[in-house]
């Protein structure tokens, strides 16, 4: 391992550290910001593997967070304990990603986008009008935790954060291995990938079913520490615009990206809302605009660059 | 023909596009370790017989061949884990990686099983760039290098699978003559290094001329004439294919004085 | 099905297919899938009424400054906004559409609140008998005016230089360059087309229902599936399209409830995506 490696390891862990010790020191509103902002980070890194590395915009997924969570919802209600709702919302929304995906990954470029879209609204609808399983349009409750809930919000703020290291290590591994070679190749040149020997289907509807994990599961605990879930809400299209622009000014196609865009964008979404109640929207819509014109490759990209340059300036002098 | 040594075959093989019958019954056998040049001017059929072979287009009928077994049915990756790669006219490179993990896309996805493991492939990658002289350029993204370089890079991607079979479509498109004779030699060399058998597709005659142990003409999609470079180059049929009839009329009067 | 509903079918189809070949002409022939279409046929609606408010002026109209406003508007997004960003892929317009509609939306709600606006015209109450039939005389109008505005929009395509540029634009990009065709300038009027088509099915619309910036989502996804059954950058396929949609949310409403309304629309779309990709009568355009 190089001492370059070492030193990062070492940072990483000291931010972990930090983090989980951070509710200490913050008011109980900070502390569900910043569990939000861990929420986002987790269904950017499931944009991420998707359009990020493999070059396909799944603009629906929100139908697998709106999956997650009421398949908690629903599961609680009838009384499984969390632990055990949990691999059910994410076998559920697996289950859905290869049913869906495996007709529509054969689409490219917009049609996928579109179609996905299709598909969480038929989705969304189908919740609405189950109003017995699913509560309907007016949405449902969860059980609360009878605890303080400055407590609870701190498991849930715990939990959170875990998820997030969690998503992300393993998309870093994954990117890492034959797998994600395999997905980048498709995003790079899906006909040479295919000659290449990739079985382009099998990893695209893999990476889907990636994908919807790491959503259901911030879906589950989104529902869970709501303690109340509305269908409007968490299938939401603003759920899949947002995590688009953090993807985005994060840098999509790299690991730490997605955390970066989520603290920028939820952070200022903040300051938005305060600052500009009766504007918010459009601040919001001013800020993506700002980001995409100055930013468009992310924070992550335009500091890659500047390395780069950096490095070819340097290399130059060399051989003068 | 035929025999044991006979690694792929082509069987009454055609490709309909509606009315257009860009390939039409075309048959040809590839022994092991031959070099075959495929030719034909313009819209002949060659790549549309390439992407037949290597399963990026569905048949309309006939068979492909290949080790004994009919792989007309099989989709593109299956056939290139079998062995049976092919390169592309216009270069296809993995935009966004470096020289060296095009490379190791193709030895990870490759053939030889031992190479799905991380640390066997990038080896077996480091070596095949080597072998086709880039290791100057390895970690240069592919959309920093010249074309000549991409060229290779894609014929080093294709050698990483370890294949049996390569289809060379058109690898010599707009290189220059200096270029050219370069990657003339390159393939030469890394034949027999690597005992392979290579389907040369070519439109310029020139080219494969003094590579190729036989040549397949293809004209209009039909095959119209198979036989040593000698015996294609003499045949009318082929003089007229690229030349017009009436140029080729005025070569046998030639030839009658003469 | 009765032939009232056969009937309210082909009325509701006709709005819906001006509305939907604005957003299939930018998606197919400028390559932008446009978010903010559905703010651009509502404040097409707002025009309307401040029109008819403060002058007295129908919607029918009144329609004409609505698509000649959310023209300029649609030049100004197209040239200022997208254009920077075409190559970059969908990803950017995508986010940058929605953008836009967040900040008209924002400006719907600042201007004219939440609430539902309806223009109340004189004659909205008449409707005249075709056999067994009742036709309302507004929407009779809208059908017919929708009608000529599309054939119009054919016309011009068809028989316009612009026109004719656009489509050799968007048959074969690098070909229209090569004999020196303003590309870029073939994009940005047929996206401004598209918003000028947007703002005067708001007018129309304001003519015979209520709006309210509710509407802003939904219409979005009834011109998406217009535009997939059509095929994209297809006048008469996204005409039919819209006529398609019409029927299906007429049926869909009455056999299975008018909550189902939209799930019908969304799989409709779905299923023409992967058994037809470019879309029912459509052919391969761009994609």
């Amino acid at each position: 391992m190089s001492n370059n490696k070492k030193v990062n390891i070492f940072l990483l862990i000291i931010a972990v550290v930090l983090f989980i010790f951070l509710p200490r020191f913050l008011s109980g509103y900070m502390v569900r910001v910043i569990t939000t902002i861990f929420m986002y980070a987790v269904i950017a890194q499931g944009m991420n593997i998707m359009s990020g590395y493999m070059g396909y915009l799944p603009f629906g997924n929100a139908m697998f967070f709106g999956i997650g969570a009421y398949v908690t919802a629903i599961g609680m209600s009838k009384g499984l304990p969390f632990l055990v709702v949990v691999p059910l919302a994410a076998i559920t929304a697996i289950l859905f990603s290869i049913l869906l995906g495996l007709p529509v990954l054969r689409l490219r470029g917009h049609y996928f986008a579109i179609a996905t879209i299709g598909m969480s609204a038929a989705i969304l609808s189908v919740v609405k009008n189950a109003t017995e399983i699913t509560g309907g349009a007016m949405g449902t409750t969860l059980p609360i935790i009878d605890k303080d809930p400055s407590i609870v919000y701190n498991y849930f703020y715990l939990a959170m954060f875990g998820l997030m290291v969690i998503t992300t290590l393993s998309l870093y591994f994954i990117i890492k291995s034959r797998f994600g070679f395999g997905i980048r190749s498709i995003k790079a040149n899906e006909e040479a990938a295919i000659s290449m020997g990739i079985n382009t289907t099998y990893h695209k509807v893999v990476a889907w079913a990636i994908s919807a994990l790491f959503t259901s599961i911030a879906g589950a605990l989104y529902a869970y520490w709501m303690s109340f879930i509305a269908p409007d809400e968490v299938f939401d299209v603003m759920i899949a615009v947002n995590t688009v622009v953090i993807m985005l000014i994060g840098g999509a196609g790299s690991i730490l990206g997605p955390i970066i865009g989520a603290f920028i964008i939820e952070l200022f979404a903040e300051v938005a809302w305060s600052a500009f109640l009766e504007y918010h929207l459009a601040a919001l819509g001013i800020i993506i605009i700002i980001i995409v014109f100055f930013v468009p490759k992310g924070v992550s990209g335009t500091i890659a660059d500047f390395i780069k340059r950096k490095k070819i300036r340097a290399r130059k002098r060399v051989s003068i | 023909m035929g025999g044991n040594n006979t690694i792929l075959k082509i069987m009454n093989l055609s490709k309909h596009f509606g009315a257009l019958k860009a390939v039409d019954e075309v048959s040809f056998e590839v022994k092991k370790g031959e070099i075959i040049g495929l030719i034909g001017p313009n819209g002949a059929g060659k790549t549309t017989l390439t992407n037949l072979a290597t399963g990026a287009y569905s048949k309309t009928d006939g068979k492909v061949i290949f080790k004994d077994l009919d792989i007309s049915n099989l989709k593109p990756y299956q056939i290139a884990r079998m062995g049976l790669t092919r390169t592309f006219q216009v270069v296809k490179p993995l935009i966004g990686m470096t020289v060296e993990e095009n490379v190791l896309v193709g030895s990870l996805y490759g053939r030889d099983k031992r190479n799905t493991d991380m640390k066997n492939a990038s080896k077996r990658a480091k070596e095949i760039i080597k072998l086709v002289g880039l290791e100057s350029k390895k970690d240069f993204l592919v959309s920093d290098i010249t074309l000549p370089d991409l060229k290779k890079m894609e014929f080093a991607r294709v050698l990483a699978m370890e294949p049996e079979v390569v289809f060379l479509d058109e690898v010599m498109a707009g290189l220059n003559p200096t270029e050219v004779t370069e990657a003339s030699i390159l393939v030469k060399k890394i034949r027999l290094e690597k005992d392979l058998t290579i389907v040369y597709i070519e439109h310029i005659m020139k080219a494969v001329m003094g590579i190729s142990d036989r040549i397949v003409v293809l004209h209009h999609g039909r095959k119209i004439v198979e036989g040593t470079p000698q015996e294609v180059v003499n045949d009318p049929a082929v003089v007229e294919a690229y030349l017009g009839k009436r140029y080729a009329k005025g070569i046998k009067e030639a030839n009658n004085e003469g | 099905m009765g032939l009232q509903m056969l009937m309210n079918a082909t009325l509701l189809g006709g709005l819906y297919a001006l509305m939907g070949i604005g957003f299939s002409l930018q998606w197919g022939i400028s390559g932008i899938i446009n978010l903010s279409y559905g703010a651009m046929v509502v404040l097409g609606s707002y025009i309307s009424l401040e029109f008819f408010n403060f002058f007295h002026i129908d919607p029918f109209i009144s329609m004409i400054m609505s698509g000649a406003i959310l023209f300029v508007i649609g030049a100004i997004i197209y040239r200022g906004l997208l254009q920077p960003f075409l190559k970059g892929g969908i990803v950017f317009t995508l986010i940058l559409t929605f953008a836009v509609r967040l900040i008209v939306e924002n400006i719907i709600l600042k201007v004219w609140s939440a609430d539902y606006r309806t223009i109340r015209l004189a004659y909205a109450g008449s409707n005249f008998q075709l056999g067994d039939v009742y036709i309302p005389l507004t929407k009779f109008l809208t059908f017919i005016t929708a009608g000529i505005l599309i054939y119009l929009t054919y016309l011009f395509m068809m028989n316009t230089k612009i026109g004719k540029g656009i489509q050799a634009v968007a048959l074969d990009k690098e070909g229209a360059q090569a004999v020196g065709m303003d590309v870029e300038k073939m994009y940005m009027i047929n996206f401004a087309l598209g918003t000028a088509l947007a703002g005067l099915t708001g007018s129309l619309w304001a003519s015979i229902y209520s709006f309210s910036p509710h509407l802003l989502g939904p219409l979005v996804g009834k011109v998406f599936i217009i535009a997939i059954l059509g095929g994209l950058g297809n006048i008469w396929g996204a005409a039919a399209g819209g006529l398609l949609l019409g029927f299906a949310e007429t049926a869909g409403a009455s056999f299975l409830g008018s909550q189902w309304q939209e799930a019908i629309g969304m799989v409709i779309m779905v299923s023409v995506l992967l058994w037809r990709p470019y879309g029912l009568m459509g052919k391969k355009f761009f994609g």
